[in-house]
């Protein structure tokens, strides 16, 4: 019984320690399950894969940088299918700090990849606080509200935006979130404006989108990294979400250990306390 | 005066947001357009304007948060109080980030031909925030580095309250653990695959009955009592009944 007692009570370090060696461990040893797709991730491939080559597609980077181990990948993974299909992307960022810059960043390596020229093939039109007022105001006007891009091009230079006034330009909208944002592309860009949204959600916000999902209103969902995993499968563009797999495979299996740890001792020491009292 | 004009504005800024919900306000702007002689108004939206407005009031809010965060550490570090230093990081890195990005990267705007006039155009790394701009290095190479560090330190955190707070104590404790459970296991490769030694389609039957079951009808549940709660103190602000936005009750 004091076995399990000193277990109760083991100093957190040798905790941390198990977290730290089941995420490295993976980095050494490769593992490498394989990443199945679930209906959700499936639906929101069809639905940009379905749409005709050289659409319009919006793809937000509305997360903050603490969140782009899990988003980063949608995002890349996204920007690959959405440029082998020769399709032209506008981006931009309900998120002051970091996503315009993540998107300048990625958007510009994966197009140098696929030979697309800004303001002909992709656009990014940077961060305009109050996102609410600014998902509205896309609707009449995309100059309205961005009257240049995210390095201050005015958006009567770029020859893309001249064929982009609103949402009715635009196949499909792909929100890549770590926030409330999402909710916010379907209430108001989805259910008074009609485009179709998908998205790609960090794993503590993805239970809350499958009631979107199930309601029609969001055309497919990427929940967390392994979402990110799936559709980098799809894609066929192998990145960090499947290689992260195997240390959240690992990190999961041992907090799951250590709650089944945790229980034993529980039970085994309520036993003997409750014999005892 | 004070309490009388925020509540008008909110009023009138709310109304003309419900009344373009339902009626096509272009059609209102044309027709004030034609009776007025207010050509400007004409193919315009009275939604459009109050948007408009919205974000260019929203710049100025940022602006308002520089300018309390600046006052408030430089005041911490004048005054020498505990952990200045930090604080004068704090308004170091403020000022390192927001002028490169505020510096036109043109020369051909105003703005540019006084930089570009005083500065040699190898400096221009510093001006802007493009791909090869100091703001982009300082955004990738510290900024974001640290934020991620911050956050994968929760990860060591939630193992260890996991091991001490996640205990079957009551039916309730034990299904929440038990579900818990079984998605983790469902949401990583290696958990799917052990899932499937039971059975190929249990993996299907976690999507189905606790995803897209269970759990959609719990968080419809949540997302439309708060829709219900938004709806209710957005009147409320409307008819001037809900005040503390203004800081007073």
């Amino acid at each position: 019984m004091e076995f399990w007692r000193k277990i109760m009570n083991i100093d957190r370090r040798w905790v941390y320690l198990l977290i730290a060696l089941s995420v490295t461990f993976p980095m050494i040893v490769v593992i490498k399950f394989p990443v199945e797709v679930t209906p959700v991730a499936r639906q929101l491939y069809d639905a940009i894969d379905k749409l005709p080559d050289s659409s319009v597609v919006m793809l937000t980077f509305d997360y903050y940088p603490n969140a782009a181990a899990e988003t980063e990948p949608m995002s890349i993974a996204a920007l690959h299918h959405m440029f082998k299909k020769d399709m032209r992307v506008v981006t931009l960022s309900n998120i002051p700090l970091g996503g315009p810059t993540i998107a300048e960043r990625i958007t510009r390596e994966i197009a140098a990849e696929y030979d697309k020229v800004y303001g002909v093939d992709y656009v990014n039109l940077g961060y305009k606080a109050n996102y609410n007022a600014v998902m509205h105001g896309l609707a009449n006007s995309i100059e309205s509200i961005f009257p240049s891009d995210y390095t201050n091009t005015p958006l009567k230079d770029l020859p893309l935006m001249d064929s982009v006034k609103n949402y009715d330009d635009i196949g499909f909208i792909y929100v890549v979130a770590d926030n409330a944002t999402v909710d916010y592309w379907i209430q108001i860009v989805n259910a008074q404006y009609g485009v179709p949204i998908g998205s790609g959600v960090t794993a503590v916000v993805a239970p809350k989108m499958y009631s979107f999902v199930n309601s029609g209103q969001m055309t497919g969902l990427l929940g967390g990294m392994k979402g990110a995993a799936e559709y980098e499968k799809m894609v066929g563009e192998e990145g960090k979400a499947i290689r992260g797999m195997d240390a959240q495979s690992m990190a999961h299996l041992a907090i799951i250990f250590l709650v089944i740890l945790g229980n034993i001792g529980f039970f085994a020491t309520r036993k003997k306390e409750g014999k005892e009292s | 005066m004070k309490k009388t004009v925020p509540v008008v504005v909110a009023f009138l800024a709310g109304f003309v947001m419900v009344i373009s919900f339902f009626f096509n306000t272009e059609q209102i702007m044309n027709w004030l357009s034609v009776t007025f002689g207010m050509d400007s108004l004409h193919g315009k939206t009275m939604e459009g304007f109050v948007l408009q407005w919205v974000t260019i009031v929203s710049g100025f809010t940022l602006v308002l948060g520089v300018f309390s965060i600046v006052r408030v550490n430089a005041r911490a570090v004048a005054k020498k109080s505990e952990g200045w230093f930090y604080k004068l990081l704090t308004v170091v890195s403020v000022f390192a980030m927001a002028i490169p990005a505020m510096l036109p990267v043109s020369k051909d705007t105003v703005g540019g031909k006084i930089v570009f006039g005083i500065f040699p155009d190898s400096w221009r790394a510093l001006f802007g925030t493009g791909p090869t701009s100091i703001y982009d290095w300082l955004f990738t190479y510290l900024d974001q580095p640290m934020m991620e560090t911050m956050f994968a330190m929760l990860a060591f955190f939630i193992a260890s309250a996991a091991y001490r707070a996640f205990r079957a104590r009551n039916a309730e404790a034990t299904l929440l653990l038990l579900t818990a459970v079984i998605v983790m296991l469902w949401r990583v490769p290696m958990g799917e695959a052990f899932l499937r030694l039971f059975s190929d389609s249990l993996p299907n039957y976690i999507d189905l009955f606790i995803m897209n079951g269970f759990n959609v009808a719990v968080q419809r549940g949540i997302i439309i009592g708060a829709a219900l709660g938004a709806a209710s103190m957005s009147l409320r602000i409307m008819l001037g009944i809900e005040r503390t936005y203004m800081g007073k009750g």
